[in-house]
């Protein structure tokens, strides 16, 4: 199963370049899962049917969904919700209720959505041998593929501090109880697992055989600079760009060549359509006008 | 006297047990401090939020959250001498 994301700055084609991809490779004899993570959500109006969270046929081989992300935050805190009023004091738990109402405003979980989405998806439909990514504008982007590698910086200080308060708790029992057996401290333990979440997360961003971003972009200076900033901020963060699309290029017109700095990056050209690309038939159409763009590229498994 | 000499060898027995208590009880008193204050630390960079501190993303918060009423409770408790940490640091070094 390869993830294939598609990101770029907003309207430069990123539905439609993903919309392209995922009936090109249905069409080619793969089990292709189109998800859109834009809270815009295009894809149900470029294959002009209603998706909803669970993937729904629109071509055989080829099936659709769409992710709230508001869902997946209620979703999220209303399970930490209901295991603190089973931890907790009935008290305790009371003088909390307070925050949770405002907590599903707080910056970061509309990645942390994304992200939860994301590894569910993963884990459901493994059986697809493609998962096309429609991805939100640039900022909640680049949150969602950098959240892996800041998160750990913050739980490798939180595990070393909390194995320094657990030596120390050791010593006491030792001392005080003569070495009786300690329990295990749960806290630990979850900052263990969200150490390997993490990690896992952020192995499978940089792994370009199971993560391949491709960068769409436009023959125009503003979206240059924002694909340059994006190509950046990955590269910071280890994560390699897979290919970048020109979209909309235009035929028989001249237009600026791709910016150099992606110039070792293979680049897929996609010309300008003067048919709306909306409607499964019209995909079809521009594919089979313009085979070569994808046909002698190397985009498969 | 056959009374008194088991009553006498309890007696001491028992003391040497409350000595033994007490001297493990203080060896441990400043450590038992260190930690309590270590995981004043840690939730103070995980709860944060909730005082005002910087504080790591959400979710790292909120999915520990449901383990840490303890760390929770002494934070709050931690505010109400936050103001006086000298007399504080001086009860726990037993000076004066």
């Amino acid at each position: 199963m390869i993830n294939r994301f598609f990101m770029g700055k907003g309207g430069v084609g990123k539905s439609t370049s993903a919309a392209l991809m995922a009936v090109f490779l249905a069409q080619r004899g793969y089990q292709v899962l189109m998800i859109s993570l834009d809270p815009a959500h295009n894809q149900s109006d470029i294959f002009e049917r209603n998706l909803t969270d669970k993937p729904l046929e629109i071509f055989p081989r080829l099936f659709a969904m769409e992710i709230n992300q508001q869902t997946w935050i209620r979703a999220y805190l209303k399970d930490v919700h209901s295991h603190i009023k089973k931890t907790y004091s009935y008290l305790t738990s009371f003088n909390l209720e307070k925050y949770f109402s405002v907590i599903k405003h707080s910056p970061g979980l509309e990645e942390y959505a994304l992200i939860l989405a994301f590894e569910k998806i993963r884990k459901d439909y493994s059986h697809y041998d493609y998962l096309i990514f429609d991805m939100p504008p640039t900022a909640l982007s680049l949150k969602f593929f950098s959240l892996p590698s800041l998160s750990l910086v913050w739980i490798d200080h939180l595990l070393a501090l909390r194995r320094e308060i657990i030596r120390k708790r050791e010593l006491i029992t030792k001392v005080k109880m003569l070495g009786k057996e300690f329990e295990a401290d749960k806290v630990l333990r979850k900052i263990e697992a969200q150490h390997h979440q993490y990690q896992t997360l952020k192995d499978t961003f940089e792994d370009t055989e199971q993560t391949q971003l491709f960068l769409v972009l436009n023959p125009d200076k503003l979206s240059h600079a924002e694909s340059l900033r994006i190509f950046n901020s990955l590269r910071e963060i280890d994560i390699q760009l897979f290919h970048a699309v020109y979209n909309k290029r235009p035929v028989d017109e001249y237009c600026a060549d791709i910016d150099p700095v992606f110039g070792h990056i293979p680049v897929l050209n996609f010309p300008f359509s003067k048919i709306p690309l909306i409607g499964l038939t019209n995909l079809q159409n521009f594919l089979n006008t313009n085979k070569s763009v994808l046909e002698n590229q190397k985009i498969f498994l | 006297m056959t009374e008194f000499l088991p009553f006498l060898k309890n007696k001491v027995i028992g003391f040497l047990k409350i000595s033994d208590q007490v001297a493990r009880y203080k060896a441990v008193e400043t450590i038992e401090h260190e930690v309590e204050e270590l995981e004043n630390i840690f939730g103070v960079l995980v709860l944060g939020s909730f005082i005002g501190v910087p504080s790591p993303p959400m979710q790292i918060s909120l999915d520990l959250m449901p383990f840490m009423e303890k760390e929770l409770i002494l934070m709050l408790e931690k505010v109400d001498t936050a103001n006086a940490p000298i007399s504080q640091l001086f009860s726990v070094l037993n000076i004066g």
